[in-house]
């Protein structure tokens, strides 16, 4: 039974397309069927992301107004041939599709994936109502900051409103040392305030900055805790009970110092 | 004689009464200022509108529900016992019954007006709105809204925007496990939680002109 999953945040750069591009990887990793559909019409980055912007020729708004089959519009991605994009068209807004127009979308994507993936854009808006009509679950994404976490409680409310179940918090972009210190909101914080389930905590991470800037996802690269982070994420959308990843701390002096004569010293158990 | 207006919940709903023996500009300025207390509280919400024994005639009525309309209220029915009422109501559109107001107002002292409990986290840009008491078991996260003509009791964390006694009952209070609102308001008195302040169980109320906030002790001024 193929699941449609919408990935949404409310407010905007805290992650949404980078979560949906290292969560459809990861979920094709895993032999999975994925699609990852970009909802967030008129600023479409999911395409960049995932490296396959130069393959577009039709896009979401094509198919929904019946300009191309929606088989011609999937673009199969480079490395994972069960992995593909459907991309959003760049020169068109939110309007150009209905909430109707998402459901039977999809639905006929459903027949052919065992995962659906909707990048939803940021706001609460006509986009975002579009990016959940179809929604079987929801995962939301939040920074540990006030004001992303303020408009990720708006969300949930919004999203037990519409009745799709009780959606599931990726918390992103966390700094263990900053957390240590008193600094940044901890997860426990940010899970008191939502009051929801916690599937995934993504720790801060230079490897997603390059490798989105290459066209690549971070649970392709070795040793990239996001990856991991996103990795584990998929395991537990897929049923596994994978414990949460115990962050690493601060490097310490030793390990700087291994680091710059290029040996790693083995951490203490994660 | 009594205030010149009366905002009652009911079972049918909000009933607006009007004295009948107070002059019709009194009357229409005790509303307009009772509307202009700064809440949206009565914002889309139908009326019954009742003038009881009141000879209404019909630029009365027009320049009432001209008022009503300023801030988004819906005329619901016209109650009224006079025939000049009846023509009046007529003339505007509106249905209109005969009032038994002396017998209704005994019968519906304001506390016993039905509360609502709800079981649920209200969340950011979340309002919710009742003439009479609110029970929440659950949190008021901030950014939610919570507009009551009674008192307010939160079994929970208290971080968003309340307002108690919004029909104006100085009785009314603010209960919460977590007192922190964003913004505390009852009747016409206003607080703000300062900065640096501990947690805990504490009740908020109108004493001396001004809103105090003591260790809520689980008992229940009546």
């Amino acid at each position: 039974m193929a699941r449609v999953i919408t990935i949404t945040s409310g407010k905007g750069g805290v992650g949404k397309t980078t979560t949906t591009a290292n969560l459809g990887t990861a979920l094709a990793m895993q032999g999975q069927r994925v699609v990852a559909v970009d909802a967030d019409i008129g600023l479409r980055n999911l395409d960049v992301v995932m490296g396959l912007e130069n393959r577009i020729v039709y896009d979401l708004v094509d198919v929904v107004e019946g300009r191309c089959r929606l088989r011609q519009a999937l673009i199969k991605d480079k490395r994972f041939p069960e992995l593909f994009l459907l991309p959003a068209a760049q020169t068109r807004d939110k309007d150009a599709v209905s909430p109707d127009d998402m459901i039977e979308l999809c639905n006929n994507l459903r027949r052919e994936f065992d995962f659906v993936l909707v990048d939803s854009p940021a706001g609460i808006e006509g986009g975002f109502r579009n990016a959940i009509a179809g929604a079987d679950e929801v995962l939301i994404v939040t920074t540990p900051e006030v004001s992303a976490v303020r408009d990720a409680d708006r969300i949930v409310g919004l999203v037990e409103a519409f009745e799709k179940g009780h959606p599931r918090l990726i918390l992103n972009r966390i700094r263990p040392q900053m957390v240590n210190r008193g600094e940044m909101m901890s997860k426990e914080d940010v899970v008191e305030i939502l009051a929801i389930d916690l599937i995934g905590v993504v720790p801060d991470d230079e490897v997603i900055v390059t490798s989105t800037n290459r066209g690549e996802v971070a649970v392709m690269q070795k040793g990239s805790q996001a990856g991991r982070a996103y990795n584990d994420i998929a395991r537990r959308l897929l049923g596994e009970d994978v414990p949460m990843l115990v962050l690493t701390e601060d490097q310490t002096f030793l390990e700087k110092f291994f680091g710059a004569i290029g040996l790693r010293p083995r951490r203490a158990a994660r | 004689m009594s205030a010149p207006i009366a905002i009652k919940g009911g079972k049918d709903g909000l009933r607006l009464m009007l004295a009948e023996d107070a002059g019709w500009d009194e009357v229409l300025t005790a509303l307009r200022s009772q509307l202009e207390l700064g809440t949206e509280f009565f914002h889309g919400a139908e009326l019954t509108i009742d003038v009881g024994d009141r000879a209404l005639h019909e630029d009365e009525l027009e320049a009432l529900l001209t008022l009503m309309h300023e801030h988004g209220l819906q005329p619901g029915t016209l109650a009224t016992n006079s025939r000049e009422g009846r023509s009046a109501g007529r003339a505007a559109g509106i249905s209109t019954r005969p009032t038994n107001r002396h017998v209704a107002v005994q019968q519906r002292p304001a506390e016993a007006d039905g509360a609502l409990l709800v079981t649920r986290t209200l969340r950011s840009g979340q309002v919710l709105r009742h003439h009479g008491h609110v029970t929440i078991i659950g949190d008021v996260n901030p950014g939610a809204e919570v507009i009551a003509g009674g008192s307010i009791v939160v079994w929970g964390r208290l971080r968003g925007t309340v307002h108690a006694g919004a029909l104006g009952d100085t009785n009314a209070q603010v209960c919460a496990l977590e007192l922190l609102p964003s913004l505390l308001r009852i009747a016409e008195f206003m607080a703000r939680t300062p900065d640096q302040r501990p947690g805990g169980p504490e009740a908020a109320r109108i004493k001396d002109g001004q809103i105090e906030v003591e260790q809520w002790e689980g008992k229940i001024r009546s």
